[in-house]
């Protein structure tokens, strides 16, 4: 993740782009346009409060779901991305927020136990480069084309992923 | 040429290292590393009943350790259902406003001493001391505090401290004003801050900055506003920001935030009501899952926890604002110069502990 280069001395003020605001109900309009897009993948949509949205998706969708959401939706900031290790597979669930909408997103990725591969979205969202990494260092995760995927936080010769359940110490 | 600015450097308060390429004098490539203080406490949380996190998580920034505990009680509380009593909701804005005032008041006398002026670092620790006694006044100890709880607070307020709390705001307002005169009079402080730094809107909110530099970008988010959780929907505030994304904006946009907090505090004291400031909170958590986001002095701050029926947490990851805004730093030194460094690195506030976790 190499930074911009001297273009990066921009003026502040001229780069204010119109942001993408959903009109009526967002909540609602996120959670049908993912159904519409993604039939048979998207499942399990839920409001589960005020400003929080739910929705799981399959992995082989998720690259082009994050684009939509970005691109279409307004969703330009992710958050969060948490991997949990459940007994008989792997979460990986990212908390995608858009400002604009005051809206977060909880979309939630299955990966099979001895199968922990899903797409990298670092090229959409930047802040989401550090965030697999430290999924990967901790939790084992593969993100396929990271432009990076090293440890982060353990040192670089550790063997194992101490946040798994069947790490002992 | 690779130079290393770290792990021990004046300028990395905690622990971490700023490998930075330069061509002469100028930056053409950046790379932080991390994890020198990482001590797992997402697997030690997994072994703890769940009031016995609370302390742990104190422990993630030694700066701010109020919001962190406040925000894992939160998350717990989304997990489990529970309602805060409204007096205990007041209480809360006032200690972590109180925390807001101590940090950046750390903040600022750590980024005084960067840019080399002693005086500025002496009297801003000086004047966190107000908030750092009133604190211990209230739960026993000066930086950890140990004093939110899974429904609550620990315990009400002992008699008089408001009085102090409210006579703590007068005074550092009237600090506030001596410091301006004293940083935006110095002729160094505005040549090493104005115009250096830039980052631009759009950068900031794909790279995942948030917080006071975010808002210094020209991004007018805060939580507290836009999605007020505790009683924060009462308080009358305004959202600090500006548009030129520099260092002295950051530093601009954190000196109005205390100004604006020294509002909330008051408005918090004098419209407190009376009730209680604890409900019991089951021993087991049910099954599912919890979220909080909350406005922490450095960003958003943010925790998720999953819940299995136990008594503990089956997982809790936590969001730690300044791992997602360091990893912007190529975006902030490219271009500038060596020296421009320790102004661009010292405007984030930078704290290791939640970093690394």
């Amino acid at each position: 993740m190499t930074g911009g280069g001297l273009e990066n001395r921009g003026d502040a003020q001229e780069l204010e782009k119109a942001p993408t605001r959903i009109d009526g109900d967002p909540e609602e309009r996120v959670l049908r346009v993912l159904r519409d897009r993604f039939p048979g993948s998207a499942s399990d949509t839920a409001r589960v409060r005020p400003g929080l949205v739910r929705a799981h998706i399959k992995r082989e969708d998720l690259y082009d779901a994050c684009r939509l959401l970005r691109d279409a939706l307004g969703f330009e900031h992710m958050s969060m991305i948490s991997a949990v290790d459940y007994p008989d597979r792997f979460e990986v669930v990212y908390h995608i927020s858009s400002y604009q909408n005051n809206l977060t997103l909880e979309l939630i990725a299955q990966t099979p136990k001895d199968d922990p591969v899903i797409d990298s979205v670092s090229d959409i969202w930047g802040g989401a480069n550090w965030q697999e990494r430290e999924a990967y260092d901790l939790m084992g995760i593969t993100f396929k084309d990271h432009p990076k995927l090293e440890r982060i936080l353990m040192l670089k010769d550790t063997l194992y992923h101490p946040l798994r359940k069947d790490f002992r110490g | 040429m690779w130079i290393n600015m770290g792990p021990q450097h004046p300028m990395t308060h905690g622990l971490w290292n700023l490998r930075v390429k330069v061509d002469g004098e100028t930056i053409v490539d950046a790379e932080p590393e991390v994890g020198y203080l990482h001590r797992g406490i997402e697997k030690i949380c997994e072994n703890r009943t769940y009031p016995q996190v609370i302390p742990i998580t104190d422990r993630l920034c030694y700066g701010s350790s109020m919001s962190w505990s406040h925000l894992y009680c939160r998350t717990i509380e989304d997990l489990m259902g529970l309602e805060v009593p409204e007096r205990a909701q007041y209480i809360r804005v006032v200690v972590l406003e109180m925390q807001r005032l101590a940090s950046h008041l750390m903040w600022l006398a750590a980024y005084a001493v960067d840019l080399g002026m002693m005086a500025g670092f002496i009297y801003s620790m000086r004047d966190r001391e107000v908030f750092v006694d009133l604190l211990q006044n209230l739960s026993g100890s000066r930086l950890t505090y140990n004093y939110p709880r899974i429904g609550g607070v620990a315990h009400d307020i002992p008699p008089g401290w408001d009085k102090e709390a409210l006579r703590a705001c007068d005074y550092t307002e009237q600090r506030l004003r001596e410091y301006e005169d004293l940083y935006e009079g110095s002729k160094i402080f505005m040549m090493r801050n104005e115009g250096v730094g830039i980052l631009r809107r759009d950068d900031a909110m794909n790279l995942g900055v948030t917080g006071p530099p975010m808002r210094a970008s020209g991004a007018k988010y805060d939580l507290r506003k836009d999605r007020p959780y505790e009683a924060y929907a009462d308080m009358d505030f305004e959202v600090c920001s500006r548009t030129e994304g520099d260092c002295f904006a950051r530093y601009r946009v954190r000196m109005d935030e205390m100004w604006e907090s020294c509002r909330i505090i008051r408005q918090a004291i004098q419209n407190m009501p009376k009730g209680k400031w604890r409900v019991v909170a089951p021993r087991n958590a049910p099954e599912g899952t919890g979220m909080a986001r909350v406005e922490d002095p450095r960003g958003e701050g943010m925790m998720y926890a999953v819940g299995d029926g136990s008594d503990r947490p089956y997982r809790l990851k936590i969001r730690s604002p300044i791992f997602v805004t360091v990893s912007a730093a190529p975006k902030f030194l490219v271009g500038y110069k060596i020296a421009d460094v320790v102004a661009i690195m010292g405007g984030l506030d930078m704290c290791i502990g939640e970093n690394d976790r």
